[in-house]
């Protein structure tokens, strides 16, 4: 189990004092009444899931909620491996290789069959699930996923290859193994108009779609056609419930085999697991940083910037905003992916006295005020909030702006208004896919105005983000992106704080099966007493 | 009474209008932006330019209010931009999930609250009524959510007689009233205390008439008194406040439709405000102001039916 337990914390006997004045008020009602909820177990899964379902279609889903599902009722050509590592294992595709730079074999398993009558799947199937998401009519949500993807030429009925424009060292772990990827039936999708969103025409994967209630849950059942023997559960009734602390009752009250919760119910649950459950504290994938508007003119001088580097302990951010659960980051990108570095520049703890002498050194009147723009989430408030303490100790105060996520992620966007001028430091954060390029590209010069609101420009780190996509010999790929994250901080413009966590609680009657960045794998999740049986 | 019925009608309408034309520009005056909320990094400026293309957030408000009620007026309340689902269709689905619980609670909180109410009166200064008082203060006082969440430990967590999540199997009616228990005690309670003291007061009022003395001296029996002439003039204001308390309802069951992980409309608009989905906050907003309206007017209608003053009134 790979559990970190944080500073313990004085035990609330919540759950003695209410068995003890449940009991009592059962005693003077005089009787007890039968228990009528339903409790969890058996042959199906229920799991949650942290928001709805919008689309399952590959050119329109919107998020990792739907990705889950997908890749439970659908196959891939490859798939992630559930052992916690970003690497792929064959799903569809009982062969798969890398020809040269631009172009990629498969062969299809024979004999996988679609789901309503839709035949076997087939070469033309693949051809036609990528060649789709990059139609221009289709109006993708997902086209970027793709990268230079062009076509697919079919050799045969199960064979193939699939042809880019330029080398995409992502293709594989984002467009082949991630949900943009999957492999939709040509014959079901055509006969149901074309598109679809959360009522696939046909499925492949060891389980197909059964329903879909809005707001509610989505109901998937055992594929009998699954060529590769027999699902684990009969059924997985995956719950979209965005709330956290309602998942967490809802598994203490039964209703639920498996829960991301949220951190700070990390450390009580720890204390005081329902008899039959575990945790596990995953890495998350996520990036949270403060960010430093170079442009702005309060923050011109690269020896500010640097200083507010220095002051802020990141290591007691993470203690109180993730409970000591989470590292400190060396940059956006996680461990375990290419080009993870091992330590960043900046020490975790800081250093103020550092931090005094740049502001000295850049003539700056103490108390330097500034402004700190953050979403308004509880976890997001807290870590500015010990950034500010520890700026103020430097003598630099900081007024924190809260605002909606739908507002604060407009700030920095030059589209909308000016208001990216007055942006001075802020706290972002995002999740970041299977590839480092997908961490990183983001700080280019082509995002400024767009996702790049430090207004971080250089040369060699464009250069090198450029080059990095191309590059295919991974040592290669992973020297040039621990430098880009040396030229990141560098620069002044970032502070990185962690990559978070997410942490997962499940029943012991089932086997959880997790993605290197945390999310459940639907189709990898047993019974415990699964593989023994099997 | 059927003038009364379309003079209120068509203010109701004029209301309805006004309301959501003002929530229209609010909305739209909010900074946001739905394509970086929900596809995150990912979301180009060609992505986004096609998104505000689907919500037609590319033509000046104006227009956007004119499209808006020009495809109302044929029963379009749009599409989700991310769905590509009939907002139509996505609001009438969650309606239901909230219609019952607000009616469940309402109802539940009247059918304690208007007797316990006029117990305390005609028992007035006794230990139920002094006992009721506190209560409905308690009651009053104690916030939904506060409620809901000791409801859900207790009942679901720590006991299991109810189930903590969801809205119940569909079809399954057993279940589905199990479900509808915890949340609307939850919404319900503090109605219970407001109803009571509202009642009482109501009550002890209308018991201190002229009509009712009069009824006394003819010897009329206490109970036809109270039932057929003290209770049914004290129920006017609160009839009043139920027609509005419905309305207070339909955004309090957000809390109750979040805690307990039902689905409603609550919860469906309060996520799409989040993450600036027009179409369906739009389509939300006109159903549940629709439905407030709605029930503002039935009250009304009530209350008429129960005093004629009200409809013979000019100008009323």
């Amino acid at each position: 189990m790979n559990c970190k337990v944080g500073q313990p914390l004085p035990n609330l006997p919540r759950r003695k004092f209410l068995h003890t004045s449940s009991l009592a008020l059962l005693g003077l009602a005089g009787g007890g009444i039968p228990g009528i909820s339903r409790a969890v177990g058996g042959d199906v899964l229920h799991i949650r899931n942290y928001q709805d379902l919008s689309s399952l279609d590959p050119v329109s889903f919107v998020s990792s909620a739907e990705g889950m599902v997908m890749t439970a009722i659908f196959q891939n050509l490859l798939q992630f491996r559930s052992d916690g590592s970003w690497d792929t294992q064959p799903d569809a595709a009982e062969y798969f290789e890398q020809l040269d730079a631009t172009r990629y074999a498969f062969r299809l398993k024979p004999g996988q069959m679609f789901t309503n009558g839709h035949g076997e799947m087939t070469a033309d199937d693949v051809k036609f699930s990528f060649e789709r998401v990059v139609d221009p009519s289709m109006h993708a949500l997902n086209l970027p996923d793709m990268g230079p993807f062009s076509h697919v030429e079919v050799h045969d009925r199960y064979s193939g290859v699939l042809v880019l424009r330029s080398p995409y060292a992502a293709f594989i772990p984002v467009a082949v193994a991630g949900p943009t990827g999957v492999i939709l039936s040509r014959h079901a999708v055509t006969a149901g108009g074309g598109r679809f969103t959360t009522n696939p025409p046909a499925c492949s994967g060891p389980y197909r779609f059964k329903s879909w209630q809005a707001q509610r849950k989505t109901v998937l059942e055992r594929n009998p056609l699954w060529p590769a023997g027999k699902a684990p559960f009969s059924q997985i009734h995956v719950y979209a419930m965005t709330d956290e602390k309602a998942a967490e009752m809802a598994f203490e009250a039964g209703q639920l085999d498996c829960a991301r919760i949220s951190v700070e119910s990390t450390g009580p649950f720890e204390r005081d697991m329902p008899p039959g459950g575990s945790i596990r504290i995953l890495p998350s994938g996520r990036n949270y940083w403060l960010g430093m508007n170079r442009e702005n003119s309060a923050l011109a001088d690269i020896r500010i910037r640097q200083a507010i580097q220095y002051a802020i302990d990141a290591q007691a951010v993470v203690e109180a905003a993730w409970f000591g659960l989470a590292p400190v980051s060396t940059g956006p990108i996680p461990e375990g992916m290419i080009g993870h570095r091992e330590r960043s520049l900046i020490p975790p703890a800081g250093n103020p006295q550092k931090a005094r002498q740049l502001l000295t050194d850049a003539g700056v009147t103490l108390p330097l005020r500034l402004r700190l723009d953050v979403n308004n989430a509880a976890l997001e408030l807290t870590a500015v909030q010990v950034m500010q303490w520890s700026l103020k100790k430097v003598g630099i105060e900081v007024e924190i702006r809260a605002q909606d996520s739908s507002t604060f992620l407009t700030i920095g966007r030059e589209a909308v208004n000016n208001r990216w001028r007055d942006v001075q430091l802020f706290m972002q954060s995002f999740t970041g896919m299977a590839d480092p390029y997908y961490s990183l590209t983001w700080f280019s010069s082509s995002q400024l105005g767009i996702w790049n609101w430090e207004r971080f420009s250089n040369e060699e780190f464009d250069r090198l983000n450029q080059r990095a996509i191309e590059t295919t010999d991974p040592s290669e790929r992973s020297k040039m992106y621990r430098h880009m994250q040396d030229l990141m901080e560098a620069s002044g413009c970032y502070r990185f704080i962690t990559n978070g966590v997410m942490p997962q609680i499940y029943r012991n009657t089932i086997e959880p099966a997790f993605r290197a960045d945390g999310y459940a794998m639907l189709r990898n999740i047993r019974p415990a007493a699964f593989r023994s049986r099997s | 009474m059927l003038a009364f019925i379309i003079r209120r009608g068509l203010l109701s309408l004029l209301i309805l209008f006004l309301a959501v034309s003002l929530l229209f520009g609010m909305i739209h005056i909010a900074p946001g932006d739905p394509a970086s909320v929900m596809l995150g990094p990912r979301a180009t400026p060609e992505l986004k330019a096609e998104f505000a293309r689907r919500m037609g957030l590319d033509q000046p408000l104006v227009m956007q209010l004119g499209t808006f009620y020009a495809r109302l007026a044929h029963g379009d309340l749009g599409v989700d931009p991310f769905s590509e689902r009939k907002v139509s269709e996505i609001v009438f689905e969650q309606l239901p999930f909230t219609l019952i619980l607000v009616l469940t609670a309402i109802g539940g909180a009247s059918l304690v609250g208007i007797p316990l109410g006029c117990f305390s009166a005609i028992r007035r200064n006794s230990l139920l009524d002094r006992l009721t008082a506190v209560m409905s203060v308690a009651f009053i006082a104690i916030p939904s959510f506060v409620v809901a969440l000791y409801l859900l430990l207790w009942l679901a967590v720590s006991l299991r007689w109810f189930p903590a999540i969801g809205a119940g199997e569909t079809g399954n009616y057993a279940d589905q009233a199990r479900h509808l228990v915890l949340p609307a005690v939850a919404l319900g309670l503090g109605w219970v205390g407001y109803i009571a003291r509202l009642v009482r007061s109501s009550m002890l009022e209308v018991m201190e008439e002229n009509h009712i003395r009069t009824a006394r001296a003819f010897g009329l029996p206490e109970r036809t008194i109270i039932v057929h002439y003290a209770l049914r003039i004290a129920l006017l204001p609160t009839v009043t406040i139920l027609g509005m308390g419905i309305g207070s309802m339909l955004s309090g069951a957000l809390f109750a439709e979040i805690v307990f992980s039902r689905p409603g409309i609550g919860k469906l608009l309060y996520e799409a405000v989040l993450t600036r989905n027009y179409p369906i906050v739009m389509g939300a907003v006109l159903v549940t102001t629709g439905f407030f309206v709605f029930s503002t007017l039935v009250s009304d209608v009530v209350n008429a039916m129960l005093d004629p003053r009200l409809r013979e009134r000019p100008g009323e």
